[in-house]
């Protein structure tokens, strides 16, 4: 039915009517009913169109506001607002959920992002960004980036537009210490800024260029007198027998000091690429702590007393040379570092039934803030005490990295002036008791 | 980020690239200071010489905001907030240089203690945790700036007094180390004006922050002292 064919037939109804009233009655009657009848019908279409309008005006402030319901005619351009609102509400929701989703994966990124338009003001930025650059995103919105972000090596990066490389900030706000910012072009004219938490990755650095500086320092140091005193012989300086065999002797020295150095840092490389876990060999501990002593009594030269102190029975599964090679770096540093005349004692027991193997001495002392720093490679107390001593700085690593392959850890205990206690723990599952033990 | 409703668009540009210039010239103290304490803890003595010798670049900024304030002054005669943002601004580069000369000053010291080959340095570690709080407040001045915060300026000029606090047990410290041996007096009393100077930058960023807070609220003074503002009207009224 053609959308002409209602209104027509309406139309014809109300005419045919009024003509049958106006033959049938009188014609006055015929003609007023046809009015009443055609004002009746142009009420009606005013008063839609009415409601039409305010629909429209209402619909504009408030969301949801029902598209009104009538018949005939009315309703057909009624029903295909309403489907029209109804479709475009579904693609309004379709897009927000995406512009939400968008949102949510910036929000996850690890990474700080900052949104620039043309004049480098803040059009958005993520919450990552908050936190590296204590940028706002509702109020700082529209402020210049270099407003909030004041390092004059970013400005510097700003005015060159992005085209070197990314911008290192070192006193960024705590707790992020070092960021680094790169700017990406995006759309037409806006800029990306990206920050990135790269304190982890400096301290690393930081720590990879200490030990390559310290390698190179205690490798040198050795190698100059080895030199020097070749250098003397080559240009054939005249040195009698006497001085020749102390020279020979200092040579000699300096040479098995950097074979204890390159020793260690294999010992070291070993342990840390060492996947597999340690050997599970029976280690005889009284035995172990017996070798030791005497070790320790040669290295010291009478120099020190050395006793066993408390020594349990039994012995603990792990792979020997490491278990040895640890606990006797402990026994030498505590030659080393005690001043003559010093009490040695080592120790075996069980303490919470865990065995422990302890080093005391009553020399010098730790001052409290280097303990922590100890086991770092290379790290020294006192400088000019320690390359006297002949020890290499990394025999404290190669314990701890010994203990740690045995689930084991490394307490030190020291008070200046009173001496130190150096404690390696071993877990209790190692511990094979010949006696059961408290 | 409008001031206020101008006929003339260019003079808000003035104004906004003044600002920049304020806050570049803020990041370069912040920088100056965060960067002398933290060399003076791990006696890094090239980067204590580079500071020393960068404070000319401070100096060179307040002279030019300095003068390009006085030329927009002349030119614009500007009235209400925009007078108080000029005043503000050429107060604030005041306090900004100071706080660029007690970068130096630390970078100077710093490096006289690390001549002398002075071992055990006293209160490091405290200074460097005062230095902190003393750049925290100089970089929470300049944001609120940026920001046009007075309330974040407020809250600076309550956080001072950390600042003082800290100072004053360094102080007693360093007391007690001078009674006990005689011979540390000396390097006690360089620590003790390091120590002066990292207290001076937390007044300079409440000075700051005092100025911060007139620009934003003009005749309000509630965080404001009595002759602070005083001051703050006469300029107003002069010029105006």
């Amino acid at each position: 039915m053609p959308f002409w064919a209602g209104p027509l037939l309406r139309i014809l109804i109300l005419v045919v009517t009024a003509l049958a009233v106006g033959v049938f009655v009188d014609d006055a009657t015929g003609w007023a009913l046809l009015a009443a009848g055609l004002a009746a019908g142009y009420a009606h279409h005013l008063i839609q169109l009415g409601r039409l309008t305010r629909w429209l005006d209402r619909t504009r402030w408030e969301k949801a506001v029902d598209v009104p319901q009538s018949s005939g005619e009315w309703d057909n351009a009624f029903a295909a607002l309403y489907r029209m609102r109804r479709e475009e509400q579904a693609g309004r929701e379709r897009l927000s959920d995406s512009l939400e989703r968008l949102s949510q994966a910036a929000e996850a990124l690890p990474d700080g992002i900052v949104l620039l338009d043309t004049m480098m003001r803040i059009e958005w930025c993520n919450s990552m960004a908050t936190r590296h650059l204590g940028i706002d995103a509702v109020r700082d919105r529209g402020m210049p980036i270099t407003h909030l972000v004041r390092e004059p090596a970013f400005a510097a990066y700003v005015k060159e537009a992005g085209n070197v490389d990314p911008v290192v900030l070192k006193n960024a706000s705590p707790p992020v210490r070092t960021l680094s910012l790169s700017m990406i072009p995006f759309a037409e004219s806006g800029r990306l800024l990206i920050s990135r938490d790269i304190t982890a990755i400096e301290l690393a650095d930081t720590v990879r260029r200490d030990f390559v500086a310290n390698v190179s320092h205690e490798l040198r140091t050795p190698l100059t007198v080895i030199v020097g005193f070749l250098e003397g012989l080559a240009a054939g300086n005249v040195v009698d027998m006497p001085g020749l065999a102390r020279q020979h002797a200092l040579m000699h020295e300096q040479a098995l000091r950097m074979e204890r150095l390159v020793e260690d840092l294999l010992t070291l490389s070993r342990l840390e690429n060492d996947t597999e876990p340690p050997r599970e060999d029976a280690v005889d501990m009284p035995g172990l702590l017996e070798s030791l002593r005497e070790e320790a009594s040669a290295l010291s030269g009478g120099k020190h007393r050395v006793e066993l102190g408390e020594v349990s029975a039994g012995s603990v599964r792990g792979s020997a040379d490491e278990l040895r090679s640890a606990f006797g770096n402990l026994a030498s540093n505590a030659v080393r570092y005690t001043p003559e005349g010093g009490k040695l004692v080592f120790n075996w027991r069980i303490e919470d039934g865990c065995p422990v193997f302890s080093v005391e001495d009553n020399g010098i002392g730790i001052p409290p803030e280097h303990i922590p720093r100890l086991t770092e490679r290379f790290y020294r107390v006192d400088n000019g005490r320690s390359t006297a001593t002949g020890g290499t700085g990394l025999g404290l690593a190669i314990v701890k990295h010994v203990l740690a392959r045995h689930q084991g850890w490394l307490t030190i205990r020291s008070e200046i002036g009173r001496g130190s206690v150096f404690s390696a723990h071993l877990p209790r599952q190692r511990l094979v008791a010949t006696h059961p033990c408290a | 980020m409008a001031i206020s409703d101008h006929s003339s668009r260019r003079f808000d540009e003035e104004l906004d690239e003044l600002r920049t210039r304020v806050l570049q010239m803020g990041g370069l103290v912040e920088q100056q200071i965060h960067g002398a304490i933290e060399a003076f803890g791990v006696g890094n003595f090239e980067q204590l010489e580079q500071i020393e010798n960068d404070d000319h670049r401070v100096n060179a900024h307040e002279v030019g905001i300095d003068e390009a304030c006085a030329l927009i002054i002349a030119r614009r005669q500007p009235a209400a907030v925009d007078l108080r943002m000029l005043m503000g601004i050429s107060k604030i580069v005041t306090d900004l240089e100071r706080c660029g000369d007690k970068a130096a000053k630390i970078a100077r010291k710093a490096k006289g203690i690390f001549d002398h080959e002075m071992r055990r340095v006293p209160c490091i570690s405290d200074i460097r945790e005062m230095g902190e709080i003393a750049v925290s407040l100089l970089r929470a001045a300049l944001d609120a700036f940026a920001r046009q915060d007075a309330v974040g300026a407020a809250a600076i000029v309550r956080d001072d007094v950390a600042i003082d606090e800290k100072f004053q047990a360094i102080t007693r410290q360093l007391i007690t180390f001078m009674m006990e041996d005689p011979r540390t007096i000396s390097v006690a009393l360089e620590i003790l004006f390091i120590a002066k100077a990292v207290e001076r930058v937390g007044d300079h960023a409440k000075n700051i922050a005092e100025q911060i807070i007139y620009i934003a609220r003009g005749t309000d003074v509630r965080h404001v002292t009595w002759d602070q503002l005083e001051r703050d009207a006469k300029g107003e009224g002069e010029s105006a």
